[in-house]
């Protein structure tokens, strides 16, 4: 009897919608992007990983990886770090984009550290930054304070996308925050990271292999800032 | 400071405040005196009361006393001490006659108030301690069939004993970094990463065992922050002679073995014990190599003695244990491969404490006190294949004390104690090591502390003290506590207490001086930093100094400020019921803190004080014994223990978690799960039934979830899967003894967590049910 009347009760709101000339916008289903190399190690010293002190160099219109970490053929690198194909850079936990001292491209980004990802409805018409241009967190100590690398996503436990804990030895994402950019093409994007531990585990130890990045992110690319399409 | 030094001076305090002239007499016609005696013994502080009225007096030092009777004619005198039964004795006064009536008592069969000493350096019953004060005695230890510190504790109601680097003490919910170990009064040593073992004492010799909650750094110093808890033996009385042996068995190997031998004399006293204390260990995780606890024997010899010459008493404790454990681990090595290592490990500590109790005149006793110890560990990590040695680290700590205490007793109404000492403490051992100059890590302190107790009526008991630490390597500081006993009537206790407490830095946050060869960074204690910072400066090491470390003033100690306030009332003979709260500020907690930057990229670290967390709760206890020879005790405690600046940072909004399908949520104060490891619910039960000598006890103890990791990022426990799901733990202890021509046969059996709960690998000290059987024979 349940079953029939919630039923009925989905027909009348399915023939309602139908009704109604207005479509109610959806987010724009968001893409992953699994295990990009950061510079994994290639060997292990007594104290942790050791890599070979490369970036992977990612494009984020194509989900593709522009230049990977283990390629360390100088030729090959410089082609490809001093193009525009890529738009984000992994290193370990530095993240980078390619544009003011990172790179040639005209990406830009900004950091929003209390916007959950799902919740991030519109990309902000401002606010955006080159690395470089940013002022990260200084570093408080009772002596005095410094200011941090000017990346758009500042390096160091908690004051960008992750925080480390020493007791687990473990690099987790911080949730609740979202990096949003504007693509070297012109889409305006917004991404989180999921994991930083090889085959996404859900509770990573320090037995798993650090510098694998697992992404989440929307592009929208009809040059909107929107984050929600009427498209079905 | 040995309870028998102060039996007289005990009493004093004891009885002798709340029993007082509460009328100053006119100058009066007739008078009663005498001495109060027991076996010849004068009885200080013995209340002498005219019966059915409030007019009375209490005996002085010498058992004196001198009482003006309101009129001439027949009269009744009542005469009480603690520990004595209560006497009337009858007497008539012609008009300004001086009446010589001597009064003998006698010892009372049950001591009715229980003595504790370990509240305000002084013996003092139990009832009339303003701060919270659980004794556990010797009796209730031998029901409960209790070996180690841990197996009492953990009973104890708002305590908590937490696996972090061996079995901590939780009191008011600080981890038990923050609490003071006593052996007869003087503070056991050797922690690691701030962890005393309670499970490193054995509770063999023990009369009974004192915790006190709230800070009592005021009297004791650095780390009676959030509690003391006391070991205090007895020496046996005179003209007894003891011997005993007892032998336990249990799951996993468990054995442990005592043999104790004491002697009274009415001149001398002592007593010793032989512990061994062993286990095969046990593993959780048979999966992976190495056991979840290693297999160790652990050996405790004791020897305590007091000699009586003339007035002044002369008392030695010693004691030294060694325990040697082997367990194995895997470690990953660079090739992915698990190897499998062993680990040994060997603990030798030992203490000798001589103490001198001198009376001087009537009203003054002075107890000097020295007390030495040395705690020293080695630990060897070596590859199970070829015995190849991957690390070793050593470890040794001295402390030496020298101390005096006056205690003054100026009348029924005000008793005074001022004391001072000297401490001198050395470090060696690998990360310990000697600073440019050459020197170990050494320290130095010098304190003193005064407590007066004021009495100004029946019904109130004023007690403040203060202490005074000037330390080598840390700020000095001044520590006062101020409490308040208030009976408006019998039966009715009311207490409150506002203080502080201190906790020294830790010896790494003092003394460290470590740099990471693999990794690249480098740590130093406070006092190493300005140096270690040169040095690696000098070196060319530094990229960027973010301010310089010779700016910084001397490291504080981490404080506290504290409130408790509590009430207990006897609603009939049988029923007792006590409730409580108290409340903890804590700031100037230690952490590690960036100082410079290296070329290397790495950082270089200094200790520094920046967090600030608080613990609050409420309690409650009833006991009843509701039939003969039946006993019931239960007990709840609430907890709320956080961290400042995240508690901030949620009421801000700023903080999210992560659910397991991915979703970003918003966290409000009430997903936060406080610091890890405590738990906001708890309770404990103990039920004893009682027919003659055999006794069934039943204990149990519930602890509600609490957070034990962060897996979403925000530091802190808000998911379900980063809590240990609560539990209940039950203990069925079943004793009885037999006299027999050979001497006293104690058979015990036993069965701990009776329904065999276990959390896996979270909690490794629960392996779930185990069974022991224990028998001894005494003479």
């Amino acid at each position: 009897m349940n079953r029939i009347a919630l039923l009925a009760l989905a027909g009348v709101l399915t023939l309602s919608a139908c009704d109604s000339t207005e479509v109610e916008p959806v987010p724009i289903p968001a893409q992953t992007a699994d295990d990009i190399e950061a510079d994994p190690a290639t060997s292990f010293g007594p104290q942790g990983p050791v890599g070979n002190g490369l970036f992977t160099l990612f494009d984020l219109d194509t989900g593709q990886v522009v230049l990977s970490s283990s390629e360390t053929d100088a030729t090959a690198r410089a082609a490809d770090s001093t193009g525009t194909a890529w738009d984000i850079g992994f290193r370990a936990t530095t993240i980078i984009f390619n544009n003011g001292i990172s790179g040639p491209g005209s990406v830009r980004a900004q950091f929003l550290p209390t916007t959950p990802f799902a919740e991030l409805t519109m990309a902000p018409a401002d606010g955006y930054l080159a690395d470089g241009e940013n002022t990260c967190p200084a570093v408080q100590t009772p002596g005095g304070t410094f200011p941090g690398a000017p990346l758009v996503v500042c390096g160091g436990s908690d004051n960008g996308w992750y925080n480390y804990n020493p007791a687990a030895n473990v690099v987790t994402p911080i949730p609740g925050n979202t990096i949003v950019f504007q693509t070297s093409e012109g889409d305006y994007g917004k991404l989180r990271v999921l994991s930083y531990y090889r085959g996404n585990p859900a509770t990573p130890t320090e037995n798993d292999t650090a510098r694998y990045y697992t992404l989440e992110y929307v592009i929208q690319d009809d040059g909107t800032r929107d984050f929600q399409t009427t498209d079905n | 400071m040995s309870r028998i030094a102060f039996s007289n001076l005990d009493l004093v305090l004891i009885k002798g405040l709340w029993i007082l002239l509460l009328s100053p007499l006119a100058v009066s016609a007739q008078t009663v005196e005498g001495v109060v005696r027991s076996g010849g013994q004068p009885i200080a502080g013995a209340s002498v009361r005219l019966a059915d009225t409030v007019r009375g007096t209490s005996a002085g030092a010498d058992g004196t006393y001198r009482l003006a009777l309101p009129s001439e004619g027949p009269f009744r005198l009542t005469v009480s001490a603690v520990g004595y039964e209560t006497t009337e004795v009858a007497g008539t006064a012609a008009v300004g006659e001086i009446v010589r009536l001597d009064i003998d008592m006698v010892q009372a069969q049950v001591q009715t108030d229980r003595v504790v000493v370990t509240a305000t350096r002084s013996p003092k019953a139990l009832e009339d301690v303003a701060v919270p004060t659980t004794v556990v005695d010797a009796e209730t230890i031998r029901q409960q069939g209790a070996l180690r510190l841990g197996d009492v504790l953990e009973d104890v109601p708002g305590l908590f004993v937490f696996d972090d680097h061996g079995g901590g003490v939780q009191v008011q919910g600080f981890a038990s970094d923050y609490t003071l170990i006593l052996l007869d009064g003087e503070p056991v040593i050797g922690r690691l990463a701030g962890t005393l073992d309670v499970d490193r004492l054995t509770v063999a010799g023990v009369d009974r065992i004192e915790v006190v909650e709230g800070p009592s750094s005021s009297l004791y110093g650095s780390e009676a922050l959030a509690g003391v808890v006391n070991l205090v033996t007895a020496m046996p009385a005179p003209g007894t002679e003891t011997a005993g042996a007892r032998l336990r068995a249990g799951t996993f190997g468990e054995t442990d073995l005592v043999a104790e031998a004491a002697v009274g004399r009415q001149r001398w006293a002592a007593r010793a014990f032989v512990n061994r204390y062993g286990s095969d260990g046990y593993d959780l995780t048979p999966e992976s190599f190495g056991p979840t606890v290693p297999s160790f024997t652990d050996w405790t010899g004791d020897f305590r003695s007091e000699v009586r010459l003339g007035a002044s008493r002369l008392s030695l404790g010693t004691r030294m244990a060694v325990e040697d454990q082997t367990g194995g681990f895997a470690r990953r090595e660079s090739d992915g491969t698990q190897v499998p290592y062993i680990d040994t490990g060997r603990r030798v500590d030992w203490s000798v404490h001589p103490e001198w109790a001198v009376p001087l005149g009537d009203r003054f006793q002075l107890t000097t006190t020295l007390y030495g110890a040395r705690y020293q560990t080695e630990t060897r990590f070596r590859r199970q294949s070829d015995g190849d040695l991957l690390y070793s680290d050593d470890f040794d700590q001295r402390f030496g004390k020298a101390e005096a205490q006056v205690d003054a007793l100026w009348s029924a109404r005000h008793a005074t104690i001022l004391g001072a000492g000297i401490t001198d403490e050395r470090l060696a051992g690998d990360r310990y090591t000697p600073d440019a100059a050459g020197d170990a890590p050494n320290a130095q302190q010098v304190f003193a502390f005064a407590q007066h107790e004021w009495a100004p009526s029946r019904a109130w008991a004023v007690s403040a003290s203060a202490r005074f630490d000037a330390h080598s390597d840390y700020a000095a500081r001044l520590t006062p506590k101020l409490s308040v006993l208030a009976r408006p009537r019998d039966g009715l206790r009311l207490r409150a207490s506002v203080g502080s407490g201190f906790k020294a830095p830790a010896f790494r946050q003092l003394y460290l001086a470590f740099t990471n060869a693999a990794a690249g960074y480098s740590v130093f204690g406070s006092t190493r930093l300005e140096e270690g910072v040169a040095e690696l400066d000098a070196q060319g090491q530094l990229a960027q100094v973010f301010f310089d470390p010779a700016l910084l003033g001397d490291i504080e100690a981490e404080s506290s400020v504290a409130f408790n306030v509590g009430v207990a009332a006897e609603l009939a003979p049988w029923l007792t019921v006590e409730a409580g709260g108290f409340w903890n500020e804590v700031r100037d907690l230690i952490e590690a803190q960036p100082v410079a930057q290296k070329t290397n990229g790495q950082s270089v670290f200094g200790y520094f004080n920046v967090n600030r967390i608080y613990t609050r709760g409420l309690d409650a206890q009833i006991s009843m014994r509701p039939a003969g020879g039946l006993e019931v005790a239960g007990s709840y405690q609430f907890l709320q223990a956080r961290d400042r600046e995240i508690v901030d940072a949620l009421a801000d909004g700023g903080v999210f978690g992560r659910d397991l399908n991915g979703r970003d949520y918003r966290l409000s104060l009430s997903d936060y799960g406080g610091l890890f490891g405590r738990s906001p619910h708890a309770a404990t039960l103990r039920t004893t039934l009682s027919r003659g000598d055999a006794s069934a006890q039943l204990r149990g103890r519930w602890r509600s979830r609490y957070g034990f990791a962060d897996f979403d990022g925000n530091r802190l426990a808000n998911r379900d899967d980063e809590f240990v799901a609560g539990y209940a733990v039950f203990d069925l202890t079943l004793t009885n003894s037999w006299s027999t021509q050979a001497g006293r046969i104690t058979a015990q059996a036993g069965v701990d967590n009776l329904f065999d709960v276990t959390r896996a690998t979270l909690v490794p000290s629960m392996p779930g049910r185990t069974v022991f059987a224990t028998l001894g024979l005494s003479f």
